[in-house]
């Protein structure tokens, strides 16, 4: 009696586990982030990428659908780290906040990213052809002196046509919006009041130290 | 002989429905009309050197010019008797990046002219080769549909009755514009519209209009016209029954 109940138990264990895996959708964003075509900007970074943005994975059980995952915390870094590169003249990674005074030498401030906000619609009619994403970037942009410049959300919204699979589109939808936050960040970010008189005052603080 | 009589029945419906079968998409009208509209304002054409790049506006939330659509009339411009320089278009917005992402994309030549001031952005563009940048805007959307099919299985076999039917539209507009006159060469406008049926006797027999198809031709047609003829060009709509 036994060994046929044991066998029962599989039977509904790889029965349940079965319907959990196909019902699970996992998407790793995977992606080459081109070089901005900006310019530089004259001043060192300390780059501070939190925690949760390095290893950020989305988990949604959507209604009357599959539970999705949906890990961007490669791609976050994928996108952000040469995109900074390329709008500061100089950049350090800084690793805990606040940092220790030796990360703080030479730099002119310190910019800390996270992934404040991951939203993504996959449509169930199969007369909605696009699957959508909407995220939202926190960078903060701290002085040396720990006195924060601005905190500004920067948003990406993309969207992708379903041509068959939806974990595909997805992906592409992700970049998509990843993309479109990195362009508003190498675009906008000297054009915000709060930066663009900082990078004033670092100027004037130049010129006056060189003239002394 | 009960097996005979089936066959025999078998034999005389279908000599009747096969010749209703064919006839029902000409009677139903398995067709597509095509409407070109093509307008040009200058007499600019691509001189040797000249590169041309197809680029999908993406700006509008609710549609988007289709991927394939872009790709194949890129394809097709490519492989034309022109042999037209095409640049490839995610290598041209990467190249560009981020003045090609869907908000901050140049939305008219004022924009464009205020990206070219930008000494990277003007270096970078003519690097490419580009002289003309073809916008494509619309999409193809199910516009109608109708009819039914219904299918039975039993112990002697399975089989479906019905007719179903529906049609496509597909409109895009191909704004080119000129680079090195910084100016608005035209716009062709494409509107092919398709209606496909689906009648059913024992088995369906799919008869697709495939309207994106003959917009990704005729719009094909039309820029590589408009690209190589300086004059003569845009004497108005083109009607294709």
């Amino acid at each position: 009696m036994a060994p046929k109940r044991n066998s029962l138990r599989i039977s509904v264990l790889s029965a349940a586990a079965f319907s959990v895996a196909a019902c699970t959708s996992a998407v790793v964003i995977e992606s080459e982030f081109p070089t901005p075509l900006v310019d530089t900007l004259p001043i060192a970074i300390g780059l501070y990428y939190d925690p949760e943005l390095r290893n950020f994975i989305h988990a949604e059980a959507l209604p009357r659908s599959s539970t999705w995952t949906i890990d961007l915390g490669d791609a976050n870094l994928a996108m952000l780290d040469p995109l900074y590169g390329t709008m500061f003249a100089t950049t350090r990674q800084i690793s805990e906040l606040p940092p220790s005074p030796l990360e703080l030498t030479d730099v002119d401030g310190i910019l800390s990213s996270t992934l404040n906000v991951y939203q993504f619609d996959v449509p169930r009619s199969t007369r909605d052809e696009f699957v959508e994403v909407w995220l939202q970037y926190r960078l903060q942009l701290i002085e040396p002196n720990g006195s924060t410049v601005i905190e500004w959300d920067v948003e990406g919204y993309g969207k992708a046509e379903i041509d068959g699979n939806r974990e595909d589109a997805v992906q592409r939808a992700s970049i998509v919006a990843m993309r479109e936050a990195g362009a508003r960040i190498s675009t906008q970010f000297v054009q915000q009041p709060a930066v663009s008189d900082w990078l004033k005052e670092i100027e004037d603080a130049r010129s006056t130290s060189q003239g002394a | 002989m009960h097996a005979q009589h089936h066959r025999e029945l078998s034999k005389r419906s279908m000599r009747i429905l096969l010749p209703a079968v064919i006839a029902m998409p000409l009677l139903f009208g398995c067709s597509t009309t095509a409407r070109i509209e093509p307008y040009k304002a200058t007499d600019a054409v691509l001189e040797a050197g000249d590169g041309v790049v197809i680029l999908a506006r993406r700006h509008h939330s609710t549609h988007e010019a289709e991927q394939d659509f872009i790709d194949c009339i890129a394809e097709s411009l490519a492989g034309g008797k022109q042999e037209i320089v095409v640049h490839d278009s995610t290598e041209f917005e990467d190249t560009l990046y981020p003045w090609f992402e869907p908000s901050t994309a140049p939305l008219n030549m004022v924009d464009m002219s205020e990206l070219l001031d930008r000494p990277a952005v003007a270096e970078r563009v003519k690097d490419t080769g580009v002289r003309f940048l073809v916008w494509l805007d619309g999409s193809t959307d199910r516009v109608a549909s109708g009819g039914s099919i219904t299918c039975a299985a039993g112990i002697g076999g399975a089989g479906c009755m019905g007719l179903a039917w529906w049609e496509d539209d597909s409109r895009y507009d191909a704004a080119v514009w000129d680079i090195a006159d910084l100016s608005h060469s035209g716009t062709i406008h494409t509107d092919v519209r398709g209606r496909s049926v689906m009648p059913a006797v024992v088995i369906p027999f799919p008869f697709i209009a495939r309207p994106q198809a003959k917009a990704c031709r005729g719009l094909t047609d039309q820029l590589e016209q408009f690209l190589t003829t300086p004059t003569g060009y845009g004497a108005g709509p083109e009607e294709i029954g």
